[in-house]
């Protein structure tokens, strides 16, 4: 579903200094399957999601979201892929149905298909409450549950979920994550970044750790904590202390 | 593309208090403006009718001026009293020409006639003698001064040509073989000034087309900024269509909210100008078309109107697509909201609206062609079908332009729209510009073209500085339009003065090259006046504008009234060595840049030409100035030196105290140009020797290691 080749991406600094934000990266993410990406602020984790996002352009090396390669069928990608990130916010004035199905026809669903997305997600994302006020009187928990069900309106079979929890407390992300569960259940290619590790150590099939924009380490969470005290937490401050590599 | 413009505009409806500003407003603020407007033309109205008739002083100058004054007098006293407008007191000054621009500047005459020699004998002979009355440059002549002094110059003519007759032996009645005589009651309405009417609708249309910009403002900014400042563009930007579709969803939706904001003006406009003209005193008749030619002005105007409301909502989406945020976004655009009011204004200057490219111009090119749509509907009799042709024309030109300028505008959107750097680059980046650099040998083109704006805009304010005294007017010129602005900077941007302002000896150095170079720019800048002046002559003759009489008469008087060596220093040392270092220094530096490649320096030396020749501001000086800009700018380029174009300068300038100093002794009274008229033949033979020479000279220096031979 995703297939990352020596992946990279350089861009020029405002001092200008050639900074080189990815640095060569391989990875696949399967249909079915949740990868954790993670790292450390600047480690390179959104420059690589953006770019299987088709928002920055790769300075070399491929990838392919569902199918289609990011640099010669970018529109391909998008029709195959749900993306949220942090920053991802939602139109105020809209109510979360109107955004729904605002997006929904971007994709080409017809109106019959559309409606019954619209109800299942909110039903499935408990939008039921709130569906019908204007997206900018909701709490942050409730915005990024809209923006959830704003990647999946389509039926991707590709997510890329940029911490997608940042905005959430405790019990919001349990469900967040449940609901991929769910959604890797139904054969979803899954690709998840976050800082909370403990929230996905038991969640997500294999990770990848990040550093200075080249995968440092990567596997399932056995492999990766093997031999070391403490879980993945401690394997992740091992991967990117210095002189630590794959 | 249809459902992102339709996500947009229910956005933006629901965003309450952007579409009152934008709709509801407009149609609040004209039945304000029209109401007081209404009472100041009732006001004034009324004021006009209980006014006495006015008074007149002309001030007198020249060898006849007493005998004119003498029949002016006997006028005044006798038959004159009796025509239709006489001024109530008429007051006769006598005046030195030299006196007399003052003497109007400051208020204590009305005009001011010279009355050159044979003037009196002339009107008692054959043929026409021209006569010119002049009034201040500074002060606004109303045009009841205008028409009292014509009736005074009517009589004249009246009385020389009743003297005529009876020279030749006619009766008096062969000047009036028919007299009209208007009854009583066909003169009942008072009909108003047609070029008022046009002023009126000139200035509402300006407000129209502002207006309607200002409805793009919010939308344009709310479609891109807003949604980057939410963090909906991101989820925008992933939508499974290219980014040129959605830029131009966008649009749409900018475009129908514009279009609402012109239909809700032109209904307030129309709504209002008929209770204004209910307002105003029974039986005036403003002038205005008949019902099918206002009907079809009105439709060329939305029309053309509608083109514009395309690109001002390309123009906003355009502007606004690099802010990160809606703060950014305002402070992008509103300056140039104010420069597109500028653009629209121009269209209202005496002239513009006959240039026919005019109405490919964005803002002016609309407003002008609804303009001319109402000033043809508006004259009396029938319109000719070449004229219904040529306004077609125009509308033409006007919807292809802005046809052209819409598409080009949302290209650009869409590539800045996808800028990877402007996406997702940090906080505000707007205020870089304004950061100070680290030291550096060159400013940058940038810097070398706005300090020129600087320019022009410090020499429209400098203006008021120097009070009616030319030296101060001249001092304040320079302080304030090159020396100032250079200063301010050079400090600011650390630019190193001596690398910016070429301050070094020609060459390598070394007195011999040092005065070559001098001698070479002195000799070519004086051949460069002598031979400017000829070709001047040649191509106009001696046929002055205005501002350049103006020029040429305080020149003259500051030759004539101040030590030579003063009009020397404030004539051409001064403007030689600030204008150099500006131009020649700052500007050629700026624009080649370091190590430039010789079509750069080509480039930059015409640029800082022109820069040279607009900054005369009167057209007439601009062949002359940018030839000599171009000379001076080589010499620079070639010795590496600001030396031999100082000097060069300053020799340009020295030629019209040369030359009337020579002229002085032949009891010539006149300066530069037409002091050049009265040169031998020769002279422009010397002059031409001299730029050659001058130019060797230059040449025979040793060229600057670093520029390109």
């Amino acid at each position: 579903m995703i297939q990352v080749a020596d992946l990279a991406k350089e861009y020029r600094s405002s001092d200008g200094r050639t900074v080189r934000a990815v640095q060569g990266i391989s990875f696949t993410v399967a249909a079915g399957e949740i990868v954790g990406l993670l790292g450390a602020n600047g480690a390179g984790k959104t420059t690589t999601m953006r770019m299987l996002a088709t928002l920055l352009r790769p300075t070399s090396g491929t990838a392919r979201v569902a199918g289609c390669d990011v640099l010669t069928d970018p529109v391909g990608v998008r029709r195959g892929m749900g993306y949220v990130s942090a920053t991802t916010g939602v139109p105020e004035r809209l109510t979360p149905r109107e955004l729904l199905k605002s997006y929904g026809r971007l994709h080409g669903l017809d109106r019959e298909t559309l409606d019954h997305r619209v109800a299942e997600l909110s039903r499935v994302l408990d939008l039921g409450d709130f569906c019908e006020r204007p997206c900018g009187r909701l709490s942050s928990g409730q915005r990024q549950r809209v923006s959830l069900a704003r990647a999946l309106v389509h039926d991707p079979p590709v997510l890329v979920l940029d911490e997608p929890t940042s905005a959430l407390d405790v019990m919001g992300s349990r469900e967040l994550l449940d609901f991929l569960e769910i959604l890797r259940g139904q054969g979803h290619a899954i690709l998840l970044s976050t800082h909370r590790l403990h929230e996905i150590e038991r969640r997500c099939d294999r990770f990848l750790i990040i550093d200075g924009g080249r995968i440092v380490a990567a596997g399932d969470r056995e492999s990766l904590v093997a031999g070391r005290d403490g879980g993945l937490e401690e394997a992740f401050f091992a991967a990117i202390a210095p002189g630590a590599g794959v | 593309m249809l459902l992102v413009a339709r996500r947009d505009l229910v956005e933006f409806i629901r965003d309450r208090r952007a579409l009152f500003i934008t709709l509801l407003m407009p149609m609040a603020m004209y039945p304000v403006l029209a109401l007081s407007s209404t009472l100041g033309v009732r006001t004034a109205l009324a004021e006009l009718e209980a006014k006495p008739p006015m008074q007149l002083t002309l001030a007198l100058s020249g060898p006849d001026a007493r005998g004119f004054a003498r029949i002016i007098a006997e006028l005044d006293g006798e038959a004159g009293r009796q025509r239709p407008g006489w001024p109530a007191t008429l007051a006769i000054t006598m005046v030195r020409g030299s006196e007399a621009l003052a003497l109007l500047d400051q208020g204590q005459a009305d005009a001011w006639i010279d009355v050159r020699s044979g003037m009196l004998a002339g009107l008692e002979a054959e043929g026409t003698v021209p006569l010119e009355v002049k009034a201040s440059l500074k002060r606004p002549t109303g045009r009841q001064v205008r028409e009292l002094v014509d009736v005074v110059l009517r009589a004249v003519a009246d009385r020389a040509r009743t003297q005529r007759i009876a020279k030749a032996g006619l009766p008096a009645s062969t000047l009036e073989p028919l007299r009209i005589i208007h009854m009583k009651g066909l003169d009942s309405t008072r009909t108003a000034d047609r070029g008022a009417l046009l002023s009126v609708l000139g200035a509402v249309l300006v407000l129209l087309a502002l207006l309607m910009a200002t409805g793009a403002f919010y939308p344009a900014i709310d479609a891109i900024a807003g949604e980057k400042e939410r963090g909906t563009i991101e989820t925008l930007l992933i939508a499974p269509c290219r980014a040129t579709d959605l830029v131009t969803g966008k649009f749409l939706a900018v475009f129908v909210v514009t279009l609402a904001t012109l239909a809700a003006n032109a209904l307030s406009i129309a709504l209002t100008a008929s209770v204004l003209l209910r307002l105003l005193p029974a039986g005036t008749d403003v002038g205005l078309p008949g019902r099918m030619a206002g009907l079809g002005c009105v439709g060329l105007t939305l029309v053309a109107y509608v083109g514009l409301a395309a690109v001002s909502a390309a123009l906003c989406l355009a502007v606004t697509s690099a802010s990160k945020s809606v703060k950014e976004a305002q402070n992008t655009l509103t300056p140039v909201m104010l420069l597109v009011s500028a653009l629209a204004g121009s269209a209202l200057v005496p002239g513009a609206a006959d240039s026919r490219w005019l109405a490919a111009l964005p803002f002016a090119g609309q407003v002008a062609v609804a303009k001319s749509a109402f000033a043809v509907a508006t004259r009396p009799g029938t319109v000719e079908q070449g004229t219904i042709a040529m306004l077609a024309g125009s509308l033409a030109v006007s919807l292809m332009a802005s046809a052209v300028l819409t598409w080009l505008l949302l290209r650009f959107t869409a590539t800045l729209l996808t800028d990877e750097e402007i996406l997702f680059r940090g906080p505000d980046t707007a205020a870089t510009g304004l950061r100070r650099p680290a030291r550096r040998r060159l400013p940058t083109v940038r810097e070398g073209l706005a300090t020129v704006a600087a320019g022009f805009a410090a020499l429209w304010y400098s203006q008021g500085l120097g009070g009616d005294s030319f030296p101060r007017m001249l001092l304040a010129h320079q302080a304030v339009a090159v020396v100032l602005p250079l200063l301010l900077v050079t400090w600011w941007q650390r630019v190193d003065g001596r690398d910016a302002f070429s301050v070094r000896l020609p060459g390598g150095g070394g007195f011999t090259t040092a005065l070559l170079a001098a001698v070479g720019g002195g000799c070519a800048g004086g051949g460069l006046f002598v031979l400017g002046a000829a070709a001047l002559l040649a191509f106009k003759g001696t046929e002055m504008s205005p501002g350049m009489r103006v020029l040429a008469e305080q020149l003259l008087a500051l030759v004539r009234d101040r030590p030579w060596w003063t009009s020397w220093l404030l004539m051409a040392v001064m403007p030689a060595v600030c204008e150099e270092l500006l131009f020649r220094g700052w500007v050629l530096g700026a624009v080649a840049g370091e190590r430039p490649a010789r079509s750069r320096l080509v480039t930059a030396n015409v640029v800082q030409a022109a820069c040279f020749a607009a900054f005369h501001l009167l057209p007439e000086r601009m062949p002359q100035t940018f030839v000599v800009g171009l000379f001076l700018g080589w010499a620079v380029l070639r010795t590496g030196s600001l030396l031999p174009a100082v000097v060069g300068h300053i020799a340009h300038n020295s030629m019209p105290l040369v030359l009337f100093r020579l002229a002085n002794g032949s009891g010539s009274d006149t300066l530069s140009v037409e002091s050049a008229a009265g040169l031998p033949g020769w002279s422009l033979a010397v002059a031409a020797v001299a730029v050659i020479v001058g130019a060797a000279c230059l040449a025979a220096t040793r060229p600057r290691p670093d520029m390109p031979a």
